[in-house]
């Protein structure tokens, strides 16, 4: 990371709500250290109103970022104040530079070389600790988060897929990775048990055969030139067990109920039958066994009241 | 033969007592039969994920379990003739579980459409029609009161299933959601145990007032000495007939007007509500806020079912039940016509309750309106005709609805058309019911000149009798 006050013959954007960045190369630049002089330019202008601001820019490739800062200043207005610049919060060594008051505002400028993930993050310019605006800078992050674990079963198969908005650049492929207790450890998608299929946007990973060691976390990569985004997805595998137990339980209380409100029925009928004092076993017999309903039944209730 | 018999029963029915469990027992297997199908959708896109296929792939499940369903109506029918309400049920239960169970273990999609589809809708099948057919002997008087009691089965159990659903769906992934459903979907056991076939013993009340109140055709009356006729003269072939299928039910006028009023009124029925979140979607509401609206219809609809059915059972409404119904089946199209009017979510909140409450009284009267055309005895046969020929609108409805929204690209011309398809066969229902009450009214007196006229003669016939060995 390296620090230069260099004036070079730059376009100004203006500041514009667009996260969209302009990348003057077109094809991928992998290599994470390229000489600072090759890497494409990017320049990006804030005039803060307020006392802080934030800007967030998305970068895909490696580029040599020109943050440019403009402060209308407070009321006292002093014609001379200290600014700085500070990378996630720390100051940025050989940056605290005297700012001058040029037409009623004061220009604070760094230019810095983005190229790969520890040097994303939040740029800060702070003027003389009173006002500051920071740039965001990050790869496209994955939106769609799935924050509930997938539920699977030991020799069952799993998909567990990723995707990148609509709205988002594509990246270039997917990776996956696997916690391995202290790092992340790439999935390679030759070995039997895993399937990685890609798809531009999408992307789903297979695994075949699940283990009860299969549980755990599961990272994809969003793979840009400038960086990987990641985001992860949660994997539970269980025995059959588990489902089975509320399965019994509820098996149980079907039985036990069904089984009461027939034996219920039973005495009822009995009770009647007892206290009517009358043969009445057939009858009762002949009225739970048919429902006759059609013209059927008719003809034979008449016959027994004749 | 006396007028009593125009209650197409020759027993009375308890009208309460263990009817009211049996209510219970129709609540529970109505509200499966409905409720089921559309609370799995929310393991479709888990699925489709799983088994790599397009959603209309899996959209199929529902559509195949919809279409088993309602065509499994006239086999749950023959059996419910043959065996009684109870056995089926029972069965339908079984046949659910097995299905879910076996789906749990599925390799493919064509395993499931089986299994879920096809096995699943026909158990379900076994437990609509009889539950409605049992409530069609247990009550007469508060026939319309117990209706809508068992209807309101279907939202009460939906509310119920989409969230605990969600909550196996989280715990258990599908394949243990699907094993524990079929043990929940078991409990329709339960309901078909309770489902104790009435007792026929008690003689019947002579009540002419009673058939005149429920307005019930007098078509019955001629009916039974048929019958009775029909074992004498050992009418082999008629009483086959009777036994599986009632084809005679084509030639009946009341069933032939609801029948046809129906089958307009289905391509209208189930589409707006199939569309009301997409709706809602689409003029820029938001996901949640979208979900609560079917909750806030889900809710209005619980309420207005039985509600429905106690207006139903007054005195002035039960003579004229048809024309309540067909009031419901143009409160709809209303409706449905004025939703475009409604903008911003406060409209279709209002929308929400307004359709909400139309949708629950129309399920509420539906089946009760059936039962006061054919009558109890033939309610079985005729519910089995009406599902499996409404089976066409019901599955074509939602996917021309949906057509009609990608060709014109706004849902407002789709609302128009449900609208109109519920405001016409309204109409429809209030000119042939005024025209069908009309001749029942004529049959009805003929009916009432015949018997008195007959009651004379046998009264004079005895007065000579007597006469006779006096004069000896």
């Amino acid at each position: 990371m390296a620090l230069s006050m260099i004036y070079s013959p730059l376009l100004l954007l203006l500041v514009s709500c667009s996260r969209r960045v302009v990348s003057k190369t077109t094809g991928p630049t992998p290599a994470p250290l390229v000489p600072t002089s090759t890497l494409p330019t990017y320049v990006k202008s804030v005039v803060l109103k307020g006392e802080s601001h934030t800007e967030r820019l998305e970068l895909l490739n490696p580029v040599n970022l020109t943050l440019e800062c403009t402060w209308a200043g407070n009321q006292n207005k002093e014609p001379n104040i200290t600014g700085w610049w500070l990378k996630d919060g720390n100051d940025v060594p050989n940056s605290r530079v005297p700012v001058e008051l040029q037409n009623e505002q004061y220009n604070l400028r760094g230019v810095f070389s983005v190229n790969n993930d520890t040097t994303l993050g939040n740029y800060s310019c702070v003027f003389a600790n009173e006002a500051r605006i920071d740039f965001l800078l990050e790869a496209p992050q994955i939106g769609d988060v799935r924050e509930k674990p997938i539920v699977s079963y030991i020799g069952d198969s799993t998909v567990i897929t990723c995707k990148m908005d609509d709205t988002k650049p594509m990246p270039i492929t997917w990776n996956w990775f696997r916690d391995n207790g202290t790092e992340k450890e790439q999935i390679i998608a030759e070995s039997s048990r895993f399937e990685i299929k890609n798809d531009e946007r999408k992307t789903r990973l297979v695994v075949h055969d699940l283990t009860e060691e299969d549980s755990g976390l599961y990272y994809c990569g969003a793979v840009f030139a400038i960086s990987t985004p990641m985001s992860h997805v949660k994997l539970k595998v269980i025995t059959i067990m588990e489902p089975l137990k509320p399965f019994l339980a509820i098996l149980v209380e079907v039985v036990v109920l069904v089984a009461a409100i027939l034996l219920y029925e039973k005495t009822q009928s009995k009770k009647k039958a007892t206290a009517e004092n009358v043969p009445s076993a057939d009858q009762n017999n002949t009225v739970t066994q048919e429902e006759p309903n059609g013209p059927e039944g008719s003809p034979s209730t008449r016959q027994r009241k004749v | 033969m006396s007028p009593a018999a125009a209650s197409n029963l020759d027993y009375t029915p308890p009208d309460g007592g263990w009817g009211w469990a049996v209510v219970f027992a129709s609540f529970i297997s109505i509200g499966f039969s409905y409720a089921f199908p559309k609370s799995l959708t929310i393991f479709f896109k888990e699925i489709q994920e799983y088994f790599s296929v397009s959603y209309s792939d899996i959209a199929w499940i529902s559509s195949v379990m919809l279409a088993s369903m309602y065509a499994g109506g006239p086999i749950s029918s023959i059996l419910v003739n043959r065996y009684g309400s109870r056995p089926v049920v029972m069965a339908g239960g079984l046949m659910v579980c097995a299905g879910m169970v076996l789906a749990s273990f599925g390799t493919s999609i064509i395993h499931l459409y089986l299994c879920v589809g096809v096995i699943g809708g026909v158990g379900l099948a076994f437990n609509l029609q009889p539950a409605l057919t049992i409530i069609s002997t247990y009550f007469q008087a508060k026939r319309p009161l117990a209706n809508g009691l068992a209807m309101t089965g279907s939202p009460v159990l939906l509310s119920t299933l989409a969230p605990l659903n969600q909550f196996l769906f989280d715990s258990f992934g599908w394949r243990g959601s699907f094993l524990i459903l079929g043990s929940i979907v078991l409990n329709c056991c339960v309901a078909g145990a309770l489902m104790r076939p009435v007792n026929k013993l008690v003689k019947p009340k002579p009540d002419i007032e009673l058939s005149k109140r429920n307005g019930e055709e007098v078509e019955g009356i001629g009916k039974q000495p048929d019958a009775h006729l029909s074992v004498d003269k050992e009418n082999s072939c008629q009483r086959c007939l009777y036994r599986f299928i009632d084809f005679s039910l084509f030639k009946h006028r009341g069933f032939l007007i609801y029948l046809v009023g129906n089958v307009a009124m289905f391509f209208g029925f189930f589409a707006p509500v199939v569309f009301l979140a997409p709706y809602a979607k689409d003029l820029g509401i938001d996901e949640y806020s979208a979900a609560f609206l079917l909750s806030i219809f889900a809710l209005v609809d619980m309420f207005i079912r039985p509600a429905t059915g106690l207006i139903g059972n007054t005195k002035w409404v039960r003579p004229r039940i048809q024309y309540f119904f067909s009031f419901a089946v143009l409160y709809n199209g209303v409706c449905h016509l004025l939703c475009p009017l409604a903008t911003g979510y406060t409209g279709l909140v209002v929308y929400s309750v307004f359709f909400g409450s139309a949708f629950g009284m129309l399920s509420a009267l539906l089946f009760e309106v059936l039962m006061d055309l054919v009558g109890a005895p033939r309610f079985s046969t005729a519910v089995g005709l009406v599902t499996i020929i409404e089976c066409g609108p019901v599955l074509l409805g939602p996917p021309l609805s949906g057509a009609l929204v990608d060709i014109f690209g706004d849902y407002k011309y789709m609302y128009y058309a449900c609208g109109v398809m519920m405001l016409v066969p309204g109409i429809y229902f209030f000119i042939m019911h005024y025209y069908n009450y009309k001749k029942l009214e004529e049959e009805h007196r003929k009916s009432a000149d015949v018997e008195k006229r007959t009651s004379d003669e046998a009264v004079t016939l005895n007065a000579n009798q007597d006469d006779q060995p006096v004069n000896e």
